[in-house]
Order: C-alpha cells, then structure tokens, then sequence
C-alpha cells in the first residue's frame, strides 16, 4: 500500500544529523531543540511530543518524536554510540 | 454469601487510558492531534485497525473494520502502523504512576489497570479517592505528554470500578456506590456489563432479565442454577451488588502466537517457515518465565467460500508429550508434525505451548546428556539474544521472515511483556 493510499506521509529516512540539546530535568531529561540536516538545513523545534527508549540488546536508543510546528520528525539518540540520526519526516496532512 | 449491597467506601480505582495507541501516537507526533487516526498493524489493503482516535470514532469508524473501508467513511482518515516500543513506554509509566500510589497495583492489559487501596496507608484513605484520581490523570499529563487522556472509574470492586471507568469516554471520572448503584444500572445495556457478550445475554434474556436493573434484582439460586448453571451465578449475583469476587490471580497456562498471513494462497513451505518463527517466539517467551512445556497446540483459518472475507473455516490440532521441553527446536518439530494435517491454503496460523510448569530437575532422565547439551545451547542463543537483540541467532530456516512479521502489541495478559 502506498503512503498515499494509506494518508500517512511518512517518509523513513536514515540521515545522521547534528543535534543541539539540552539535558535537565524534566519529561524527557534530554531536550533536543535544533537540528541541522546534510543538506544544510536547520530545523527548530517546537514540542517534543514523546521520548522513549528502546533496547536492542542491551544497547540503549532513545527515539524523539518531535515537531517544528510544519513537519513532525523522529530523532534517535544512540546512547552507546552518542549519535544522532533523523529516521523519519512527516509534513502536515 | 452477602445478600446485600456492599456499603463500604469505594476503594478500587479502575485506570483505563483512551483509545490507547491512537492516543500515544497522536501525543508523539502533535500534527496529527484532531485529527482521525487509525492504528493498523501492517500495511496492506486488506489490513484491519485496532484502534483509532476518538476523532476517527466520531466519523463511524470501528475496530476490526478493514482500513480501506473505514476510508470510505472517513476519507481524511490517518492509517498509520503500530508502534509497540512506544506503547510499552506508556505502558511502563501508567504502571509506575500507579505504583506510587499503592503496592498492589494489577495491569489488566497494556492500557489499564486496577489500583487496590483497600490494604493502602491511613494517610492515603484519608484522601478522597476523587482526588487521586484526578491527580493521577494530572500526573499522565505532565509526565507523558498533554494528549494522555484517561478514565478513572472508583467502586467497592474491580467489576464496578471498570464500569465506572466506562460510563464518560474520553478522560472522565465517575463513583459508583450502593447509593447511586441502581441508577447507573438504569442506564445500561446488558452488553455494556464486562463479561456479558451475546452468548450470556441470551442465556439471560431466556430467563426474562432483560436489563441490568432485572438481572440486579435475579436471586442468587435462579442465577446459579438456571442462568448460569454454575458457581458462576453466586459471582455474579455477589459482583453486581459490589462485593469483590475477581480479585484473583491466575497462573500462566498457555503462552504462543498467532499471525495473519501475509500473502495469499501461500505455498505449504512458506507457511511452515512462518509457522518456524512463531514457534521460536513462543519458545523464547516459555523459557523467558523460566518454564518448560509439556503441549504444542497449533490452529489455522482457511479461506472463506468467497476467499477474500474474513470468514473461514478454523482447524486446530494438539499434541501432549510424556516430558516436558523447552526448545524452539522441539516444539517447532511437533507443530510442523501436527501441521501435515491443516487445510491445503491457510489464511492465519497460530502455536501455543500449555501445560507450564516449573522445571523439575530432580527426576532422572534417560537421555540426561541430551538433555543437558539442548539445555546448554539454547540458553546461550537467549543469552545472545538478550545482549545483542531479539533473534539475533535463529534458525536459517526462518531467515527470511524477520522483517514481515515484527512483534506486535498483544491484547490481554501482559506478563509477557519486558
């Protein structure tokens, strides 16, 4: 099925990115709040909606799924390896 | 037996969160907050939604409808695909924010759960259960996210307590006591009873009780001996005047899997493979209880005359062994036994283990050495495992079923759940 037969824009990248963040205490304790692309592009957000971790194996990843007002996008935190990468893009339907 | 009304102070809270994985996903991706969701678990024309937001709900939508008939009702609506991670989070920081308030805390499923406060402190009972119950719902709020909704229901017992939680979808909170009892009855179907469903309806309604209210007013012995021609009759005649009768815990009888094919008419290799990987799931989630097995248990749906439907007819066949096992190896060799005789084209397959128990060590086997070496590697491929993630090592044979049928969010029991 297509995205579009779906309605569901997603599109799963696999995209290393530079992150600022900001790591106090709170709902997520780490707060991602822009992020620059390849491209160049720099990405402000505006709401982190959920921060949850996932553990394959005993590796620990920590998925952001975040928006900049226009798209919503997922980041995730590779607490092993300290690397960000963007995995998915969603505009607004 | 008590006759009576149970007159106590409700101290049962009954936590139940909103359209549970619509809701997770429209608190992750703020975009899609207001609007129709629909929660499916693969991408397929054919794919039915297990959940949908109250949105999609508003505009007819239903779960088990196929998506793309849901779409005729709802064209703007959303399919997006399950994310169990992300629900198990939720899941873990309900469980956790319910955990602060007592020690006995039971999930009844991923998306509810029962808070006893009857064994709790003096300083908690103090508290009007109203106000925990709100502070809870603050709680989900700030600590998760501003879209976790969630029904609060408070009685003298579990059944009353999720019927409370029922009565104001979404985010409501409702009490029901001996006093306001009969009137919540009043506004009730049977069928909006947990655990009356069509089946119990009738047996019901050939006796004449036709109502919550009727079936209140039922004596004992006509329940008992008429209705329900069982022990069943006194629970019930006990459970509706608010006395707890479910406050039990059932040990784990069967653990398995099941999954809707993904191709149609599939060649009998090609469902044997997938029958391999459910086996090896439902291996590693027995000996993941530190149990062994002594029953394998499989079942497939055929196609419906019309061969597209959901109809269809269901095969099962079981096999008991003399000694219990606990390799995937095992039990796959017993379901792929069992299997030679399931209808030609399937549609949907399943395997169980029963009869758990506990390992018992202390009877000598006859083939001991074998024992123990199939003992040995399968606890270092768990070991692997759970270092390096789920089927890191698995058999060649389900090598390429790994990406077509990804765990997903079981209904029910979540003991299973790391």
């Amino acid at each position: 099925m297509t995205n579009e037969q779906f309605a569901n824009n997603e599109q799963f990248l696999n995209e290393q990115i530079e992150v600022v963040a900001i790591f106090r205490p709170g709902r997520t304790m780490c707060e991602p709040v822009r992020f620059r692309r390849t491209s160049g592009r720099e990405i402000t957000i505006t709401e982190i909606g959920l921060r949850h971790p996932t553990s394959p194996g005993n590796r620990m990843v920590h998925m952001f799924d975040v928006t900049d007002g226009g798209a919503d996008y997922r980041l995730e935190f590779d607490a092993e390896r300290l690397t960000w990468r963007l995995t998915m893009e969603a505009d607004r339907i | 037996m008590n006759q009576g009304y149970n007159l106590a102070d409700p101290r049962v809270m009954h936590i139940d969160l909103n359209s549970c994985f619509a809701t997770v996903e429209q608190q992750a991706r703020p975009l899609l907050r207001g609007k129709p969701v629909a929660i499916v678990n693969r991408r397929t024309d054919h794919t039915m939604i297990i959940t949908c937001s109250y949105e999609a709900k508003a505009m007819g939508v239903k779960l088990g409808m196929r998506l793309k008939d849901a779409k005729k009702l709802c064209p703007e609506l959303i399919g997006l695909e399950s994310d169990p991670p992300k629900y198990k989070y939720v899941y873990h920081q309900l469980m956790r924010i319910m955990q602060d308030y007592s020690a006995h805390v039971r999930m009844k499923s991923i998306d509810e759960g029962v808070i006893d406060f009857s064994e709790s402190t003096q300083l908690l009972q103090s508290r009007s259960m109203a106000d925990i119950g709100h502070e809870i719902k603050q709680r989900l709020w700030d600590e998760i996210g501003v879209a976790m909704n969630c029904n609060v229901g408070i009685a003298t017992n579990r059944f009353l307590a999720k019927t409370a939680a029922g009565l104001h979808k979404p985010n409501g909170l409702d009490v029901i006591t001996h006093e306001n009892l009969r009137e919540i009855y009043d506004g009730l179907d049977l069928e909006d009873l947990t655990g009356i469903a069509s089946h119990n309806r009738a047996r019901l309604e050939s006796v004449g009780i036709l109502t919550p209210l009727d079936f209140l007013d039922a004596d004992e012995a006509t329940l008992r001996k008429v209705v329900f021609k069982s022990v069943n009759g006194t629970y019930w005649h006990q459970r509706l005047r608010g006395w707890e009768v479910d406050k039990r815990d059932f040990p784990i009888k069967s653990a398995g899997r099941q999954f809707v094919l993904d191709g149609y008419k599939m060649p009998r290799a090609e469902v044997l493979k997938r029958l391999h990987h459910l086996c090896e799931e439902t291996g590693a989630k027995v000996r993941s209880q530190g149990l062994v097995a002594r029953g394998v248990s499989v079942h497939a749906r055929s196609y419906s005359d019309e061969g597209r439907g959901w109809g269809g007819k269901y095969w099962h066949a079981r096999s008991m062994s003399p000694t219990p096992f606990f390799s995937n190896q095992t039990i796959y060799e017993i379901a792929k036994k069992l299997f030679d005789d399931a209808p030609v084209f399937v549609k949907e397959i399943g395997v169980s283990c029963y009869e758990l128990s506990e390992p018992d060590d202390s009877q000598l086997s006859l083939f001991g050495d074998q024992l123990a070496q199939e003992r040995a590697v399968t606890g270092i491929i768990d070991t692997v495992n759970t270092r390096y993630g789920k089927r890191v090592i698995h058999s060649a044979d389900t090598l390429s079923t790994n990406t077509g049928m990804k765990e997903k969010i079981p209904f029910g029991s979540t003991r299973y759940m790391d």
